[in-house]
């Protein structure tokens, strides 16, 4: 057994963070094993992280740069395929201005320090991201609110958690993995479900409020309400940190329970419940999910889960919502060079103007994007270069991203597979996995950890994406450094570290303080927590938070109910897969084959669907298949989709990218998005759903 | 020599199928035999395995006595015994007992008897985040399962 090598590494096969063992046999990794000494996942690890193997040496995997000729993919080399990405680049920024070219990326997957900084240096603010709708608006709202993103401390022993739209065991693991959550749960914490599914939480629960979807917003007013008006909020607190306290009062008392109950389904009596147990048990926790976002109502609904957190007093402190303190490394945003982007182009963002919030954060809405390729207006995007990311599948309303794609004139990218989205490039760049990179991971989490993913193998020609950011900076005239390691010596330097040191130790923990805002403040502009925004205020928007209901909903458009009469919740992830992710990984597509629509059993008797069948889900915008699961444990008027769904067994440049693909059922509109994020909703829509009885 | 037992709890499952994929990385399993499985029925989840039985009918039902069962507790089959007649397959009250088409073969849950072993735990119960997994001695599991 001497001839096999095990290193120790960080899994990226969704946002990251788990510890793993790699065994590598003659240059080839063989097996994986959980790390039980990683302070994130000890020892566990999922089925997507324990797959990779089968990703990283799948024969559809494209181990080296190719050029589309003639519609044909034909393999160049690195020198060829960055010369002509960075040629056209240099072209379009003579021509056009660097604004014209946008550069993209899908979910979180550690190299937007390197994505950015080319970005920056290149002078775009066009940066295209998940972002709008997912996280980083999570974290825009809180920076407005209360200066930073407040994580769910199930370290700092909470006796209460609220799981709001969230199932961190199975999905959806930005700060950290399950496994804090489980201990603090089996420690006996309370625990609060908010969900429209009765999912493996909602049974577990001591409370579970079966919500309308898109409702959370209404409904953390009722909590708030009842908080207020039983007097259960920390008045100290409220006295000395709250910025706008009284004209948030009213706003809030100026909502009547019932109406509450009506908008969000749950009774007055579970609300009531559910708030007391959050604002008398302490400490207690909230972790919210992506769906809060996935709404027209994602800025303000986070606002409002904010209000919930600092008058309860749990806001930084232990068990509460906290501010974790990093490692003394350098951060993404130093790394990233954001300051080194000059006004007049940061002025220039696509939809800046209006997604104020959106470009605080220094992203753009896709929408944006798609509008500037498809009309040229206000300005066009003439190049594009997407890093990981396949927004024909996973972006709101994919038949315009498909057809902006499309048209754009030059795209690159960077990815592992021929995804849709890849087929539609002139250059595809092969990236490596995780096995096959070195970097300082987790930087951008904001859960107190730095970890030392190093890299197991090489694969082909595969590069991991930083040296792909780099090496085409350089070629764009960008200051670098010679190597992917001497980047991560300056990331950390200021802990007195080389890589080679880093990587030895595996991890790097910032020293915790609770209540840092008691000496310093919060870091708003009022160093206070704005329940009353200022920021907002000064772009001219509603400062105070509110619910506005989704504009596709039976009770926005009683119209639609007759042919659309079901709620359609797009959203649904699914363990296997983590968005688009892994429907070419056998281990994994034999557990899940095929796209699934979860149906309650008294609408699917009625509609004379059964389990298993295949069914046409339908909205205004199109209609597409997918594979009835019923399940009792949702409302009979909502209806679950999976998300992420295209064909990689199927050849054709397509891949069957709108056979199941639930996005071409979604809405983009401006008027469907969130009026400062630009968030698209993915999450409360209208359907109906009828027997498919094509052969499929 | 002490038996050994491993049990899903299975109100901790959550569905991950973080275990089976484990499985299948241990006993380099392609597609189609699946020796841990856990069915959805949403929102319960139920883990389908071999539970190694006291009184197996897997063995039972082989006519080539190509199953046994060691000193450990742990049912094994002898490849080379096989004839795959599936007499084990319909014979198993779990459904774990699989049948492994490339190879014509019964195949089942060995216990990761090279990890047992060792004194490591089987590679299902090392990956899986709820705990629900549990591996050791059989008289101490029991115990531990009466007391919840």
């Amino acid at each position: 057994m001497e001839d096999i090598k095990k290193i120790k590494t960080v899994c990226r096969s969704c946002h990251g963070g788990c510890g793993v063992i790699v065994h590598v046999k003659d240059g080839k990794a063989i097996k994986l094993e959980g790390d039980p000494d990683s302070p994130i996942s000890r020892g566990s690890l999922c089925s997507k992280g324990l797959a990779i193997i089968q990703l990283a040496y799948h024969p559809d995997r494209v181990i080296y740069p190719m050029q589309k000729v003639n519609g044909t993919w034909k393999r160049i080399s690195w020198d060829e395929a960055l010369d002509i990405v960075a040629n056209k680049f240099k072209e379009v920024i003579n021509q056009y201005g660097p604004e014209s070219i946008v550069i993209g990326q899908g979910t979180g997957r550690d190299y937007e320090s390197h994505l950015y900084r080319f970005a920056n240096l290149l002078g775009t603010p066009n940066v295209l991201t998940a972002g709008h709708m997912c996280y980083v608006s999570r974290v825009g709202a809180t920076l407005i609110t209360c200066g930073n993103l407040p994580v769910a401390d199930y370290r700092g022993g909470p006796k209460c958690i609220v799981m709001w739209a969230c199932n961190p065991q199975w999905t959806n693991p930005d700060e950290y993995k399950g496994i804090d959550f489980w201990d603090a749960y089996k420690k006996g914490a309370k625990l609060i479900v908010i969900d429209p599914r009765r999912g493996f939480l909602a049974k577990k629960a001591d409370l579970w409020l079966q919500l309308r979807p898109g409702t959370d917003g209404a409904l953390a007013i009722g909590f708030l309400k009842v908080i207020i008006e039983e007097g259960l909020y920390d008045r100290e607190f409220v006295e000395q940190f709250v910025h706008g306290w009284e004209p948030f009062k009213e706003r809030i008392l100026s909502h009547s329970l019932d109406w509450v109950a009506d908008t969000t389904w749950v009774s007055k009596e579970e609300i009531i419940k559910a708030a007391k147990i959050y604002a008398t048990t302490k400490p207690a926790c909230i972790h919210w999910g992506v769906p809060t976002e996935q709404t027209i109502n994602c800025t303000d609904c986070t606002r409002l889960l904010s209000a919930l957190m600092a008058i309860t007093g749990n806001l930084d402190a232990p068990g509460g919502n906290v501010f974790y303190v990093p490692p003394p490394v350098r951060k993404v945003s130093d790394f990233a060079c954001h300051k080194e982007l000059s006004p007049e182009q940061a002025k220039k963002r696509l939809g800046g103007e209006q997604y104020k919030l959106a470009s605080r954060v220094a992203l753009i809405t896709p929408k944006v994007a798609w509008e500037a390729i498809l009309t040229g207006k206000p300005y066009p995007l003439k190049a594009g270069l997407l890093c990981g990311t396949n927004p024909v599948i996973t972006r709101a309303n994919a038949r315009e991203a498909y057809e902006a794609l499309s048209k754009l004139e030059f795209l690159a990218v960077v990815d592992f597979f021929l995804t849709p989205t890849a087929e539609l490039a002139d250059i595809f760049l092969p990236a490596g996995t995780w096995l096959e990179q070195n970097h300082v991971a987790d930087n951008w989490k904001r859960h107190g950890f730095v970890l030392a993913r190093q890299k197991a193998v090489e694969i082909g020609e595969c590069w991991q994406d930083h040296k792909i950011f780099m090496e085409l900076g350089k070629r764009m005239g960008q200051k670098w450094w010679d190597t992917v390691e001497e980047a991560l010596d300056y990331i950390l330097e200021p802990a007195g570290l080389t890589w080679e040191e880093f990587k030895k130790k595996g991890y790097l923990q910032g020293q915790m303080e609770y209540y840092k805002y008691k000496e310093k403040g919060f870091s708003t502009p009022t160093k206070k927590v704005e329940l009353y925004s200022t920021i907002l205020e000064k772009w001219g928007r509603d400062p105070l938070p509110k619910y506005t209901e989704p504009p596709e909903s039976p009770i926005s458009r009683p119209d639609l109910l007759e042919r659309y009469p079901y709620i359609l919740n797009a959203g649904l992830r699914t363990p296997t897969f983590f968005h688009s992710a892994n429907r070419q990984i056998p281990w994994l597509r034999e557990i899940r084959p095929d796209p699934i629509v979860e149906i309650h059993p008294d609408t699917a008797k009625k509609e004379g669907i059964k389990e298993g069948m295949w069914v046409w889900v339908e909205s205004p915008r199109g209609k597409v298949r997918l594979k009835a699961r019923l399940n009792d444990g949702i409302h009979p008027q909502v209806v679950v989709a999976e998300h992420g769904w295209w064909y990689p067994e199927i050849k054709d440049p397509g891949h069957g990218w709108d056979i199941s693909n639930i996005n071409i059922l979604t809405d983009n509109s401006h008027q469907s998005m969130d009026p400062v994020m630009g968030a698209t909703n993915l999450r409360v829509l209208l359907c109906n759903i009828s027997l498919c009885t094509e052969e499929v | 020599m002490p038996k050994y037992s491993l049990l899903f709890r299975k109100k901790d499952c959550m569905g991950c199928h973080a275990c089976e994929v484990a499985c299948k990385q241990e006993h380099s399993l392609p597609v189609g035999p699946r020796l841990v499985r856990v069915l959805e029925k949403a929102p319960d989840f139920i883990p389908i395995y071999c539970h190694h039985c006291a009184k197996a009918p897997c063995i039972e039902a082989c006519p080539e006595k190509a199953i046994s069962k060691n000193e450990m507790g742990v049912v094994l089959i002898t490849k080379e015994l096989c004839i795959g007649c599936m007499a084990c397959v319909d014979a198993c009250p779990f459904g774990a007992m699989q049948f492994f088409e490339e190879e014509g073969t019964a195949v089942k849950c060995d216990l990761c008897i090279d990890r047992i072993s060792m004194g490591r735990a089987p590679a299902c119960a090392c990956v899986c985040p709820t705990g629900c997994i549990v591996y050791g001695q059989t008289k101490a599991i029991l115990d531990a399962m009466v007391d919840g």
